[in-house]
């Protein structure tokens, strides 16, 4: 039995923490989650002599002061859950940074290792680190890597060893002179700051030791120079410290007092003395001989990011993943339709006819059916993106479009998923991760499905095309203009209610352009396919036989009546008719009664009165019921409810003259009915998404807020164009 | 001077982090403590946000920010 030993990864983003653990752990990683937030943990197993190490890469961070989500996860993991170990991933390119988060770690008391990472590009940059002399300096064993390609992991590993050792070494030495209690010393040094700041730490320190079970779980001194930070989490973490409230009155003292003694305050005191002590380190171990010349990052921002060429061309860029991804995307689209055609085929042949087989047919196939379409755009979308992330260019993106998108309370980085949004709603819900603060996070996952996606096409391309034959085009992308100004008001009204709160900083690293890995880019597309094709195959697969089994059951026990009657009625009406269409017609105005008498027609008969303001009858109202789960299910329960069946699609004649021939429906109906389609609450897989990545309170709120804005817009929009069109 | 005043493609000297708090305190973890000197290299259209080398990496901040940022030539 190999003893484990818990090693965190950790470092700044971009620096390879993820290359690296790829490199340390081969393929046998599994993705999870961090308990209570939604950032994806990666977790995987290296063997090393007679040590298993259980290797978590954590998110990149730039600093332990808990400012975005992904910090408070890093932060959190490492003082809750105590790892061995923490494996510093630093950029050797840009090395000062870098040090000041293994400065942090090293200060949390965890043993440190750090992995002089991208010691390729640093050679080529001519910047010369003499890791020997660093190590003896800070007190931290550093070893030169490459994450991509791998070199230098063995010697990480045995560094790693010799740590753990030494570790133990220690904690037995210091089990065995228990008689004394002092507290056990720190295994590597701390970074030391100036005499004035050391001089309030000490007593600061002391006070806080005084509770020794508050001390088992959080290191003093680092507690203290948190409280001199004015780190909130340092203060709150206080309230289970027995003098908790004299340390924090200690605390503001000192703070006050180094003030006024640096003329600024403590926190940024502490920072600037960090990189003192980091530069102290440095000199000496890093030889820099700069060439002058601009590199080749430099050459290709001269033009992406150009005054007045850098914003067309990202527009051409965008186009351009478009255009792809729906015309790459068509044709494994239509493949994967074909096969859930036939399968839904073979079932109607081998299972015998039944429940079970409309059960089988019609709900799974078609519901399960209808979202794995989709999967083959995702993996195209995601490849573009994940290739745009890896490249760098992203954070270009977030450059050009922050000045606009900040007008409305989005920031730079709310562009891509908003633009995914046009494609479908899940990944862009996912994409919103690479947002650092909640609520801009949120308010872009609230703004999202405004974006019209593609399962709401099909919808407005049946109305538009029946009722507005001459503009249809027109009118559906005044839909789609419709959607993304609406979000815009949508989030400016969000920002100043509900998500309400001081501006975020905007303060983003901007990295070089790097050559995306095959195997990163993969990586990224499998993680994201695979959570999407997850949904697809749990909730929606649950969604779709609910929605079957409320627009199947209950069944009318008058069938044979009915049908006779029909069949009566259409004697008379549809005299010149022959035979075969008659019986067409009966068997069409049973599947709208069967309809009307299952639950989704009561719910159609029930809502009616609260749809009636906006013009819908019954039937839009059942049209709307099963919209919940999928928006393109609408087409098709139009398809039911006008008697053509429900293989209709958008594109049927028989549906559009069905749609004409309803007294109830008009031109101002069916915009009214496409506005309503774009703004209520989007389907059960995009609120599954926005669910775990905002929140069961954002997705309930997502709902309430949808349907209600959908009914006043749509209200409203009735009314503007009640004189244009006539009721 | 504040950051925010200077043009592009000038080279400044951070001389003090105005404000501390979380963007005070986030700007000096980036590394704009005193002393260290900076580039404006650019900014984006119509006073977008501004592309700042410092410390050896590039990275971006809002005009906003660079406004709490103390500077000399
Ligand atoms: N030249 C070079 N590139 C690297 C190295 N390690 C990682 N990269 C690249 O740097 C980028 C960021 O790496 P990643 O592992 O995603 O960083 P993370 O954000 O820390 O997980 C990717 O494009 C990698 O291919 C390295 O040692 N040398
Ligand atoms: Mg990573």
């Amino acid at each position: 039995m190999k003893k484990i030993i818990s090693v965190a990864l950790a470092g700044n983003p971009n620096a390879g923490k993820t290359s690296l653990f790829n490199a340390l752990t081969g393929s046998h990683h599994k993705v999870g989650n961090y308990p209570g937030v939604t950032v994806e943990k990666l977790e995987g197993f290296v063997d090393h002599g007679n040590l298993r190490f259980k290797i978590v890469d954590l998110p990149g961070i730039y600093s332990l002061t808990a400012y975005s989500l992904d910090e408070v996860v890093a932060r959190d993991f490492l003082i809750e859950e105590k790892p061995d170990i923490v494996v510093d991933v630093l950029d050797s390119t840009n090395l000062e940074r870098n040090l000041y988060l293994c400065l942090q770690f090293q200060e949390l008391g965890i043993p440190v290792v750090g992995a002089l990472n991208m010691t390729d590009e640093a050679e080529e940059k001519g910047i010369k680190i003499n890791e020997t002399l660093l190590s003896e300096s800070l007190g931290i064993p550093f070893v030169k890597t490459v994450g991509t390609s791998g070199k230098g992991i063995k010697d990480l590993l045995d560094k790693t060893a010799a740590l753990v050792a030494s570790k133990n070494s220690k904690a037995a030495e210091h089990a065995a002179s228990t008689k004394s209690l002092k507290r056990q010393e720190p295994l590597q040094k701390v970074p030391q700051y100036g005499e004035e700041i050391e001089s309030r730490l000490a007593p600061l320190t002391k006070l806080i030791e005084s509770d020794r079970a508050f001390c088992d779980r959080y290191p003093p001194r680092w507690i203290a120079i948190k409280l001199l930070e004015n780190d909130e989490n340092a203060i709150k973490k206080m309230q289970d410290h027995a003098k908790g409230q004299e340390i924090i009155t200690k605390a503001e003292s000192d703070r006050a007092w180094i003030t006024g003694h640096f003329g600024k305050e403590s926190e940024i005191v502490i920072t600037e003395q960090r990189y003192g002590y980091i530069r102290g380190a440095m000199h000496e171990t890093l030889i820099q001989s700069t060439s002058g010349r601009a590199s080749f990052t430099e050459y290709i921002d001269r033009l992406t990011m150009n005054h007045f060429l850098g914003l067309p061309l990202f527009f051409l860029i965008i186009y351009g993943i478009f255009k792809l991804t729906f015309a790459l995307g068509e044709y494994p689209a239509a493949l994967l339709e074909a096969f859930f055609g036939s399968l839904a085929t073979l079932a109607q042949i081998v299972i015998p006819e039944g429940f079970f087989r409309s059960l089988v047919v019609d709900g799974i196939i078609g519901g399960v059916g209808g979202v794995f379409s989709f999967v083959p755009l995702i993996v195209i979308l995601f490849l573009c993106i994940s290739i745009l992330e890896d490249t760098g260019y992203m954070s270009r993106a977030a450059f050009l479009t922050d000045k606009a998108l900040h007008a409305f309370g989005l920031h730079g980085q709310s562009f891509m998923p908003l633009m995914l949004g046009f494609g479908c709603s899940v990944p862009a819900i996912m994409a919103t991760r690479t947002l650092k603060s909640p609520r801009d996070r949120i308010a872009t996952i609230l703004a999202v499905p405004f974006m019209s996606c593609g399962a709401k096409l099909p919808v407005y391309v049946l109305l538009a095309g029946t009722f507005f034959p001459k503009n249809a085009y027109n009118i559906v992308m005044l839909m789609y203009l419709g959607g993304v100004v609406l979000s815009m008001f949508s989030t400016m009204l969000l920002k100043r209610t509900v998500l309400r709160g001081p501006s975020t900083a905007f303060v983003m690293e901007l990295p070089p352009y790097r050559l995306p890995t095959w195997k990163g880019v993969f990586w990224h597309v499998w993680g994201k396919t695979w959570s999407y094709i997850k949904k697809a195959g749990s909730i929606i697969l649950v969604a779709s036989i609910v929605i079957w089994a409320i627009t199947t059951f209950p069944q009318p026990r008058d069938e044979v009546e009915k049908t006779q009657v029909f069949a009566a009625d259409f004697a008379v009406t549809m005299a010149e008719a022959s035979q075969e269409e008659r019986d067409l017609a009966v068997e069409r105005a049973l599947d709208e009664y069967r309809l009307e008498y299952s639950i989704a027609g009561k719910i159609g008969k029930i809502i009616e009165p609260a749809i009636r303001p906006l013009g819908f009858n019954w039937k839009l109202g059942v049209a709307l019921v099963p919209s919940f789960s999928a928006k393109e299910i609408v087409v098709s329960t139009l398809g039911i409810l006008y008697g053509s069946g429900s293989e209709e699609n958008e594109e049927s004649e028989s549906l559009r003259q069905a749609l004409q021939r309803d007294p109830g429906l008009n031109p101002l109906t069916a915009l009214t009915f496409m506005v309503f389609i774009l703004i209520m609450p989007p389907c059960l897989a995009s609120l599954a998404a926005i669910r775990s990545e905002a929140g069961g309170k954002w997705m309930l709120f997502q709902v309430v807020y949808s349907m209600t804005l959908a009914w006043i817009v749509s209200f409203i929009v009735r009314l503007i164009a009640l004189p244009f069109l006539g009721a | 001077m504040r950051l925010s005043d200077t043009r592009p493609g000038t080279a400044f000297i951070v001389d003090k982090v105005l404000i501390g708090g979380e963007i005070g305190k986030r700007l000096a973890d980036m590394g704009f403590t005193q002393g260290t000197t900076g580039h404006y290299i650019r900014g984006a259209f119509l006073r977008g946000p501004l592309q700042i080398r410092i410390r050896g990496y590039d990275l971006l901040i809002r005009r906003c920010e660079a406004r709490l940022i103390e500077v000399k030539i």
